[in-house]
């Protein structure tokens, strides 16, 4: 077996618009070796980002139509490889997760099989984990499941599907397949979104629960890319998951005050402070989280802070010894990029 | 030099014959050592050795190791408290085990051996300010204790539910290692044949040699103090009839729930019995596709990849111990329990953030204990059971049965889902044996409930020497911390008081 595979000729890539199939598609297009791009995006409006270029195909629609997904898989062959991207995370219903998670991903694995490809990189989450039991716990690349609500539960039933096609316990043929597991990322390409994120740090008013000892695990984009890429072409990968992260979980506080420097250095003025709850507003927005997903709905601002005092913080050393993933950003880094991206954009902080 | 247990006899002495002690006044000595466990034990014998004149009042009986099976409902009957049955009270609930016969908890412990943890000895010098603590003199003494009790690996096979225990963390990745024990075996010997060496082999035969004698069947129900000073006991023996024994220095060596009761019930104050620490403890039992179980002895490997969080070890796994651990879910688990010879039990242990308080009840025997788990510590439970149970499919476990109320039968990854979503701590069996804290050492008189060397706080010649003195629970097996920390504490009376006048 060797180290690693190279290139192949075709490389499928699905929820190419998206925040992380951007920074992914940027690094591949970059990459003369790549010689033909597949890619599925949700909307039409989203293909300018391609510039037209020659070798990507564009396919538009729905991932949960297995119509759009045999159209993906078109003329796709042995030599190609599958990064799964595309994914749903704070959508309108709760149903939207299985649909596009779940059901997704299950057509993927289906046509990624059928057309026969190398392998299938599939992006998973913390989610199905759920959350650390304390503050000091550290996720090994080893967990039982704990779906973490409606999006957990349907990320787990996603990566559940692909390993059950790669032991081929559904009957088919084995497929070759790696599991990505990325915490919370950060970085170029960001959803509008996430400029409400540092523009509560510059106006002191993130929200920091219970003091802010809680650590979280997090992951620049590129950082990502690089194990998305790596988890493609290691061979000796197949059939495991790994965490993909920065080198270390961060203290919330110490993601809020380096956040604040970071936006201070690009020549941002930003209000000391935080908005300081206390213990029980987490656990308040937590259940107020879980009776809205119960009726099928999903409010945004309610689930991110219920998950705002729990520490999520996993140990990339199982992807630093089989894929020699080395995390080359940290947080500093990262977020100074992040925001001068944002300026490039000229979105507003 | 034991008296014999069958026919009830009470004294158990090298030096005075039943019916010369039996007039009460005869026993007077000048040190007297409530409790003969891993605390008492160690204490008389050094001081005895030193030349003091000691007496070791003990409540439970005298019992030969050969006469009871190791690990059985029968031993829990006759050497733990209340038949093993002692619950604190709590949401849950955390029963605890005693033991209380002479050895203590030494005579049914598993013998795993752990020293003292260096980090734990340094925090607790800082945080409860301990004086001439000194982390090189603990490890000197434990060299000693090592050698005093044989501590070592089992020579041969391992039981094959240490071996699951083994086979699971080593394909998960996870840190685990067999933990060393105080037993013997003979040439050829492997896990089964090991004889323990608990008190009533090592300290206390040390002890009678050097002149000391012990009562058992003996409780004591209080210490006479006025001002500070103790001047007697006051006992009950198992026949109900009462004496006084009068005493110079008294060292309570109860364990972390009989020592703060004695002393509230003797109306000593200060910080005593209101920072009980224990190891939260919840079970699950794998079944397998052999005969894993071996009735006598439990497993020697240990998980230490989450320590001191969490740690996961082997239990006893009688049938009876079995079927109890299968009761929790009686409708779905009891089909398994004809096949209790592929079923063993392991656990997963937590240090808990949470404090109990153990209260002293007039008139009535036992102290009320009470336990508080915090959210932490809930959390930490269910996911070390489902970590547990992780291991368990990983060792090749057919199906697992986690010990909690509506726990659904384990038997692939998707199940671990299920079961943590279904876990509550309010649902399960919590337990513990690791019982410490209600009288912490040190200076720090706002959580302190005895001296740097175990002197009580506002009294002149009452002594505490077990594993109350610990400042917290120390995530590991105590006993040998309990043992280096009791000697440390009896060297600094014997400087201080020097040799017995006897």
């Amino acid at each position: 077996m060797p180290e690693r595979w190279s290139t192949p000729e075709t490389t499928v890539v699905t929820g190419a618009a998206g925040w992380l199939g951007q920074a992914l598609m940027h690094r591949l297009r970059a990459d003369p070796a790549r010689a033909r791009l597949r890619v599925l995006v949700h909307d039409a409006s989203e293909t300018a980002v391609f510039d037209n270029a020659e070798n990507v195909n564009v396919i538009v629609g729905d991932i949960a139509d297995r119509a759009v997904v045999d159209a993906l898989f078109d003329g796709v062959g042995a030599d190609a490889d599958v990064i799964h991207t595309a994914g749903v995370i704070h959508p309108k219903r709760v149903s939207d997760f299985f649909d596009v998670n779940t059901t997704g991903t299950k057509h993927i694995v289906s046509a990624a099989r059928a057309a026969g490809v190398r392998r299938l990189v599939h992006v998973s989450s913390n989610s199905p984990f759920g959350t650390n039991a304390s503050a000091t716990d550290v996720f090994r690349n080893d967990e039982p499941y704990n779906p973490y609500y409606g999006y957990g539960q349907s990320k787990m039933e996603a990566e559940q599907a692909v390993f059950a096609a790669v032991a081929g316990e559904d009957g088919g043929a084995a497929l070759d397949a790696v599991v990505v597991r990325p915490p919370w990322f950060y970085g170029p390409f960001q959803p509008p979104r996430q400029t409400t994120f540092f523009r509560m740090v510059r106006k002191g008013k993130f929200p920091v629960i219970a003091g802010g000892h809680q650590r979280r695990s997090m992951v620049y984009v590129d950082n990502l890319v690089d194990g998305l890429l790596l988890a493609e072409l290691t061979p000796r990968a197949r059939g495991n998951g790994y965490w993909i992260a920065d080198a270390r979980p961060y203290q919330v506080t110490e993601i809020v005050e380096t956040v604040g420097r970071a936006l201070r250095d690009e020549g941002f003025s930003v209000k000391v402070g935080a908005l300081r709850l206390p213990a029980i507003a987490g656990r308040v927005a937590e259940v107020g989280d879980k009776l809205i997903q119960r009726t099928g709905r999903y409010q945004q601002q309610l689930h991110v802070l219920g998950e705002m005092d729990k520490t999520i913080a996993c140990d990339i050393s199982a992807a630093r010894r089989d894929l020699r993933y080395e995390p080359q950003v940290e947080l500093y880094e990262g977020m100074r990029r992040s925001i001068r991206w944002c300026v490039e954009q000229g979105l507003e902080l | 030099m034991a008296g014999d247990a069958a026919d009830g006899r009470r004294y158990v002495s090298g030096l005075l014959d039943a019916a010369a002690i039996a007039a009460g006044d005869a026993l007077d000595a000048e040190v007297v050592v409530v409790g003969s466990g891993a605390g008492g034990a160690v204490t008389a014998a050094l001081l005895a050795e030193a030349g003091f004149d000691v007496l070791i009042v003990e409540e439970g009986p005298w019992v030969e190791q050969e006469s009871v099976r190791p690990f059985s409902l029968e031993q829990m009957d006759w050497q733990y408290r209340a038949g093993g049955v002692t619950v604190a009270l709590g949401l849950p609930s955390i029963a605890y085990t005693e033991g209380r016969c002479a050895g203590g908890g030494t005579e049914v412990n598993s013998g795993l051996y752990f020293r003292p943890p260096v980090d734990l000895i340094d925090r607790w010098t800082t945080d409860y300010q301990i004086k001439d603590l000194d982390p090189d003199e603990i490890a000197g003494i434990a060299d000693e204790v090592e050698q005093a009790l044989d501590v070592g690996k089992v020579p041969g096979r391992k039981t094959p539910g240490s071996e699951i225990l083994r086979r699971g963390a080593a394909a998960l990745g996870w840190r685990h290692s067999e933990i060393p024990r105080w037993m013997t075996y003979p040439p050829g010997g492997d896990a089964v044949t090991g004889k323990r060496q608990s008190m009533t082999r090592t300290y206390l035969p040390r002890a009678f040699a050097a002149g000391a004698r012990m009562v058992v069947d003996c409780r004591v129900d209080k210490l006479t103090v006025g001002k500070g000073v103790a001047t007697g006991l006051s006992v009950r023996y198992s026949d109900g009839t009462r004496s006084e024994i009068r005493c110079r220095h008294a060292i309570v060596c109860g364990g972390a729930i009989q020592t703060p009761a004695l002393l509230q019930r003797s109306g000593v104050r200060g910080r005593i019995g209101r920072s009980l620490a224990v190891h939260p403890t919840v079970k699950l039992s794998g079944r397998f596709a052999g005969e894993v179980n071996v009735p006598d002895d439990v497993p020697v490997h240990q998980v230490k990849e989450f320590a001191p969080d969490l740690s996961f070890g082997g239990s006893a796994s009688h049938p009876g111990l079995v079927a109890l651990a299968l009761s929790d879910h009686w409708a779905e688990f009891s089909r398994a329990i004809t096949e209790w010879r592929r079923i063993c039990i392991y656990y997963a242990a937590i240090t808990s953030e949470g404090r109990g308080v153990v209260q002293a009840v007039p008139g009535l025997r036992d102290p009320l204990v009470t336990y508080r788990l915090t959210h932490r510590d809930r959390e930490t439970l269910r996911s070390g059971l489902a970590r547990l149970a992780l291991l368990m499919l990983e060792a090749g476990a057919d199906e697992v049965y986690p010990s909690f109320r509506g726990a659904p039968v384990v038997r692939n990854r998707r199940d671990l889902a299920t079961m943590q979503q279904s876990f509550a701590a309010s649902k399960a069996s919590v337990m513990t044996v690791h019982l410490c804290s209600t009288v912490p050492m040190g200076e720090a008189l706002d959580r302190c409930g005895a001296d740097s060397f175990g002197r009580v706080h506002g009294t002149s010649n009452v002594w505490v020497n077990d594993a109350s003195l610990l400042p917290s629970a120390p995530g590991v097996n105590p006993q040998a911390t309990v043992m280096a920390f009791a000697i440390r504490n009896v060297r600094r009376f014997i400087e201080t008081n020097g040799r017995g006048d006897a």
